[in-house]
């Protein structure tokens, strides 16, 4: 009963390992592709200058001459870290705004898939971001990761209040300039003016003279 | 950001005595060497800080709670300033709020904004009106949009100075946009319906001539 006919059942085996295999390349081709499609996506944001800034002073290379690497203090470490942060909370706002818009876009279809795809990878990569910063903050000091970002926030917005105060206040000299310029003008417009009037009203003052010595005669001789 | 476990290795040394972070290399590049300022300036900001006792040095502090010295020396300038416009010492009272503003701006970047902003427009709307009192039209103008930038609503006073410097100088079109700008923003006050109606008979004055 169990005698097996091994031969009979050797086209079913290849098929089904010609199947499986046909399968699994597909697979891995078709998922290697689709991975390196996706890195080649441009990414969201441009290089993160105050991340490179801060990991190159982890790993500062030794001055000429010296054997050991500097020891950079942990203010700067700590300076560095937070210059990140700003950059992280401004980078998160942006994300933040442009992702309504980015999904109506999408839904009405006026942008493609691969610009929604930049965008979630770019959230995701945030996520991770600020996770790190976390981390590394508490490594520098106790329960640092807590506030970091409190400061952070704080950080930015007095920068951005602090450059429109300073936009608004470089008018001054252009608008002093303008108005002197133009109190000037109206000043001499106003002098010819008075001039001119002064000249017509050594005429005019007779006419108007006359006309008032007249009148009362005429108003005599009714 | 292209990849979270490498980063670009940036060519920047530091100065071994300042302890200042400085771009090696012949010819930095501009955004690093403006981005690298900015730290070393927040390093001197967080050098300077006063370590209250039991608090870890060199880190900055939360927002809150706020260090009440500064706090206290602003609002003292601004009710100087006050005093001084109150004797019509206009020159007095502008420098005095110039103070104010100059020390409500040096606030550590880390401390609230939002106070920040309510100093501050206090401070430029009182100096738009020092200005006003002596007849500085620009310099008043250019105060009072500074004191709305700072603070945008609850603010009819701003508002209501640059309207009023603008028509002083004769920019109407410009005042009328203004001043109808901040209508929006404020409701119906009643100054700056008035003065609304002031610059309409201005212009249409004019137009007549």
């Amino acid at each position: 009963m169990f005698d097996i006919d091994w031969k009979g059942l050797a086209l079913p085996f290849a098929y089904l390992l010609v199947l499986g295999g046909a399968l699994m390349t597909f697979s891995t081709i078709y998922r290697r592709r689709k991975a390196a499609e996706s890195a080649n996506l441009a990414p969201w944001f441009g290089p993160h200058l105050q991340r490179d800034i801060y990991l190159s002073l982890l790993h500062l290379d030794p001055e000429e001459g010296a054997e050991k690497s500097p020891r950079v203090p942990d203010g700067v470490l700590r300076a560095a870290l937070l210059r990140r942060a700003v950059e992280d909370i401004e980078r998160l706002i942006h994300i933040k705004t442009a992702k309504q818009a980015c999904g109506s876009l999408l839904q009405r279809g006026s942008v493609g898939d691969d610009l929604w795809q930049r965008f979630l990878r770019a959230e995701k990569e945030m996520e991770e971001e600020l996770r790190d910063v976390v981390t590394e903050a508490n490594a520098l000091a106790p329960n640092w990761g807590t506030i970091i970002f409190q400061s952070a926030h704080e950080i930015a917005a007095n920068t951005k209040l602090r450059q429109r105060l300073e936009e608004i206040q470089a008018q001054t000299d252009a608008e002093k300039a303008w108005w002197d310029k133009k109190r000037g003008q109206i000043q001499a417009d106003f002098m010819k003016e008075l001039e001119e009037s002064e000249k017509g009203s050594t005429k005019d003052g007779n006419e108007d003279d006359a006309v008032v010595v007249n009148s009362p005669k005429k108003g005599g001789k009714k | 950001m292209s990849d979270l476990d490498h980063f670009s290795m940036l060519p920047i040394h530091m100065d071994p005595q300042s302890k200042a972070i400085l771009p090696s290399g012949s010819r930095p590049s501009r955004a690093l060497a403006a981005e690298l300022e900015k730290l070393n300036n927040l390093h001197r900001a967080i050098l300077s800080i006063e370590v209250p006792p039991g608090a870890i040095p060199l880190v900055p502090p939360p927002p809150i709670p706020v260090n009440p010295k500064r706090t206290a020396n602003v609002s003292k300038l601004r009710d100087n300033g006050n005093a001084e416009y109150r004797k019509q010492k206009y020159a007095e009272a502008i420098k005095l709020y110039t103070q104010g503003i100059e020390m409500a701006l040096q606030r550590p970047l880390w401390e609230p904004a939002a106070l920040v902003r309510e100093e501050v427009s206090m401070l430029y709307a009182n100096r738009a009106q020092a200005h006003m009192g002596i007849g500085n039209w620009p310099e008043g103008a250019v105060d009072a949009e500074a004191s709305v930038e700072a603070r945008r609503v609850g603010n009819a006073k701003g508002w209501w100075r640059r309207g009023r410097c603008l028509t002083e100088m004769g920019r109407l079109d410009e005042a009328r946009e203004w001043v109808k700008r901040a209508l929006e923003m404020e409701g119906e006050e009643a100054d700056l319906m008035t003065l609304l109606k002031d610059i309409e008979e201005k212009i249409a004055k004019v137009r007549a001539a």
